[in-house]
């Protein structure tokens, strides 16, 4: 049992997936098929020997609230454990002051009456896996005030837009938490996770409060650099960020490969999440399927190359689906013709339609929409 | 309980020793099936989607992993308040040893303090290695609707095979008029599923008579269903039209499987109205490689494909590696078929590994080969 409480942000208002995110929070969007975004940073959690898990939700929480139910899917002890959904009700018409500090100001008699001395803040929209609770004795070990989660990639002037980078010094102390403005390929990606006492943390929301109300965590730990011992700690393994569109489609793309995905999933540290209690899934004659990544429950009579198919999905004869993301119980019927798109839950494309997006640029097919 | 008044009891102690080394550890309801199942399975969310609470596993044979799975009733969802799946092994009485149970009757019998607990109205007995998919809720229906003292669930055979099932010979009304077990000349082709529903005051007597009974063998087919027809009670065949198996054999048990690839399959898995629950497994989504190529099978989560598969079925975690070649054959949990190897026409039991290019199995054999031990590779 770790001594820290686990909190699950939300992303914050610069964060904005297209199409998607209506209808759900990124900790709820679908990935690789059976999971949710969510269910890593849970799992991370579950596995490190944390059971008191506090999840922040800005908006729309009715997928969230029914994918996450007791927790007890997530491994967590029923009785000592605790997953608890926390809402931003009061949240603002403007969304600018809808700020992680806000929903914390929000819900912060529940993170003051936590008897546990630590905290471990994780967002919902990333997706690597990391045992925090060596985490933890390392920020304990090493005397820091706080400790924050890095992970240094050569992509920085493409990719990780909407990222914050950490600017660290050579004994990796941390000078700055700044935007990444794609200025340079090698950088340092903060991970937006933390690791800090809980009283600390509650006197930096306090202390944002006082600042301005357009504050963030980011900003306030940013603003503290000076007088804190702020330090940054490599991650190593897969890790991909849900900040947009494309990332989301790549980030599913890119664990098809079962090699990158081996740096992702291990035995040893499982990633849980809700069963929908599908059956296995049924390959017909004739079906053609390659290099991809299927959940339970299909029935598949075309050729699919290249994907990632959710739950329950239907890919009819003589369709070709290439480069795609299906997500959950959508159907593409006969000679449907599919490349690089992302295709939302219970949609239906009808017979012979052909639908090519360019790979850079990958489509959007709405969820219930019958194209 | 509150719905129906009916509790069902599932007996789960047999053997299936036909089933070879596949039983030589765990009891023939807990053998896997269809990709991501246990047989026992079936009846327990069989009663989970017939609205029944209360279940009792009845169980003997090899019960330690029997046990701890069907205990958790929660994957069945029958963990609410005032329901329960409940382990019930032979034990040791106040008034009396600890005695084995000595047939289907007898495992009732020494549980009438359990029923007893809930005063249900009716009880419903069950076997545990069946695969089927029945609404007990009708079938209660037409048991009260009959006015019957018992109701025995019947489906109809091919006449040529009739003389290997509990033959059930009913008059127009669908009243039962005799029961003949495995007749040589069998004369209705209505063969009983074991599963009966008893009002349970009855039952309950013929139970404690068949007890103390020296000449009985304990069983409903050979004992409780003969005495109520000579007592001259209203027994009724329920007529049940679909998918039901007992899988006693490998070739059976293979058969079984295979009959998941058709895409008509009677059984269909794929029903969202009545869904067939087990246990959950963290797995990753099934991964199909670059290479890979696959023409009916019915795969699930966890198995690795980097071969081929054609007409096949892969249970859950199975891994089949580049070149490799499974065909018309059956992969249960965790097998690990390696680079270049060819199965045929096999089932190859829970986490078997197959060597690098090694041959199991033959187009042509007349039975199904069980692989239950390691393949070496071809060096």
């Amino acid at each position: 049992m770790a001594k820290a409480l686990g909190i699950i942000t939300s992303s914050g208002t610069h964060i904005r997936v297209e199409g998607m995110q209506e209808y759900r929070p990124i900790g709820a969007f679908s990935f690789l098929g059976r999971y949710r975004v969510i269910d890593f940073p849970i799992s991370n959690m579950s596995n490190s020997g944390i059971d008191h898990i506090q999840v922040y939700v800005r908006r729309k929480p009715r997928s969230l609230a029914e994918h996450l139910g007791t927790g007890r899917h997530y491994n967590i002890n029923s009785k000592r454990g605790k997953l608890q959904l926390l809402f931003a009700e009061h949240s603002s018409e403007n969304d600018i002051y809808n700020t992680d500090i806000a929903y914390f100001m929000e819900n912060i008699e529940l993170i003051e009456r936590s008897h546990l001395p630590y905290v471990v803040i994780a967002p919902n929209y990333m997706i690597y896996a990391q045992d925090y609770s060596a985490l933890l004795n390392a920020h304990i070990e090493s005397g820091a005030d706080i400790t924050l989660l890095y992970h240094s990639v050569d992509n920085a002037k493409e990719a990780f837009l909407n990222c914050d980078i950490l600017n660290l010094n050579k004994q990796k102390g941390v000078e700055s938490i700044e935007k990444n403005r794609g200025s340079a390929k090698n950088r340092n990606i903060f991970m937006d996770t933390y690791i800090m006492k809980k009283d600390l943390f509650i006197e930096l929301i306090h202390k944002a409060r006082k600042m301005s109300s357009m504050i963030t965590l980011p900003q306030i730990v940013n603003a503290s650099c000076g007088e804190l011992d702020i330090r940054g700690i490599a991650h190593r393994g897969y890790f991909a960020t849900i900040t947009d569109f494309k990332s989301y489609f790549d980030a599913n793309i890119s664990l098809i490969d079962i090699k990158t995905a081996q740096n992702l999933f291990n035995p040893e540290w499982p990633i849980y999440t809700r069963t929908n209690d599908s059956c296995p899934t049924q390959y017909f004659d004739g079906a053609e399927i390659r290099n991809s990544v299927v959940s339970n429950g299909c029935l598949i009579e075309g050729t699919v190359e290249n994907c990632v198919i959710g739950r329950g999905c239907e890919i009819k004869k003589g369709a070709v689906v290439k480069n795609s993301v299906i997500l959950a119980n959508s159907v593409i019927c006969e000679d449907v013709h599919l490349e690089n798109q992302v295709v939302d839950k219970w949609a239906k494309i009808t017979k012979g339609r052909e639908i090519i997006s360019d790979p850079q640029a990958p489509g959007y097919i709405r969820r219930d929409d019958v194209l | 309980m509150k719905q129906n008044n009916m509790l069902a009891m599932i007996l789960a102690g047999g053997r299936g020793s036909r089933l070879h080394e596949l039983t030589n550890k765990v009891a023939k309801p807990a053998v896997s099936y269809g990709g991501k199942y246990r047989i026992v399975d079936f009846p327990l969310s069989n009663c989970a989607n017939s609205g029944i609470d209360i279940v009792g596993v009845l169980t003997q044979y090899e019960s330690v992993l029997l046990n701890s799975y069907v205990a958790a009733g929660g994957r069945w969802g029958l963990d609410a308040r005032e329901s329960g799946v409940f382990v019930l092994p032979p034990r040791e009485k106040a008034d009396s040893d600890l005695d084995v149970y000595r047939g289907t009757a007898d495992a009732i019998a020494q549980n009438i303090d359990f029923i007893d607990q809930y005063s249900p109205e009716y009880v419903l007995i069950l076997s545990g290695d069946h695969i089927y998919k029945m609404n007990y809720a009708k079938m209660l229906a037409y048991h009260k609707e009959m006015k019957a003292d018992a109701t025995i669930a019947v489906i109809e055979v091919p006449m040529k095979e009739a003389s290997r099932f509990g033959i059930m010979n009913t008059d127009e009304a669908g009243h039962i008029v005799e029961f003949e077990e495995k007749p040589e000349h069998p004369k209705s082709n209505l063969a009983s599923m074991g599963i009966y529903i008893f009002d349970w005051k009855l039952l309950r007597k013929m139970l404690l008579a068949d007890m103390k009974d020296p000449d009985s063998h304990h069983d409903f087919g050979k004992d409780i269903i003969p005495d109520l027809l000579a007592d001259g009670k209203t027994l009724v065949a329920y007529k049940y039209k679909g998918y039901w198996k007992d899988v006693g054999t490998i070739d059976s048990l293979w058969e079984a499987n295979m009959d998941l690839l058709d895409s008509n399959n009677e059984l269909d898995l794929n029903d969202p109205t009545w869904k067939i629950y087990t246990e959950d497994t963290p797995a990753l989504p099934q991964y199909i490689g670059p290479d890979a190529k696959i023409n009916k099978a019915f795969i699930t989560q966890g198995c690795i494909v980097e071969g081929e598969v054609t007409n096949s079925v892969l249970f859950t975690g199975s891994t089949v590696g580049e070149g490799a070649k499974i065909i018309d054959s059956v992969l249960m949990p965790g097998v690990e078929v390696e680079a270049g190897a060819v199965v045929q026409r096999a089932l190859v039991a829970d986490g078997v590994k197959i060597g690098k290019d090694a041959v199991v199995g033959s187009a042509d054999s007349e039975h199904i080969e069980l692989v239950s031990k390691r393949v070496k590779g071809v060096e």
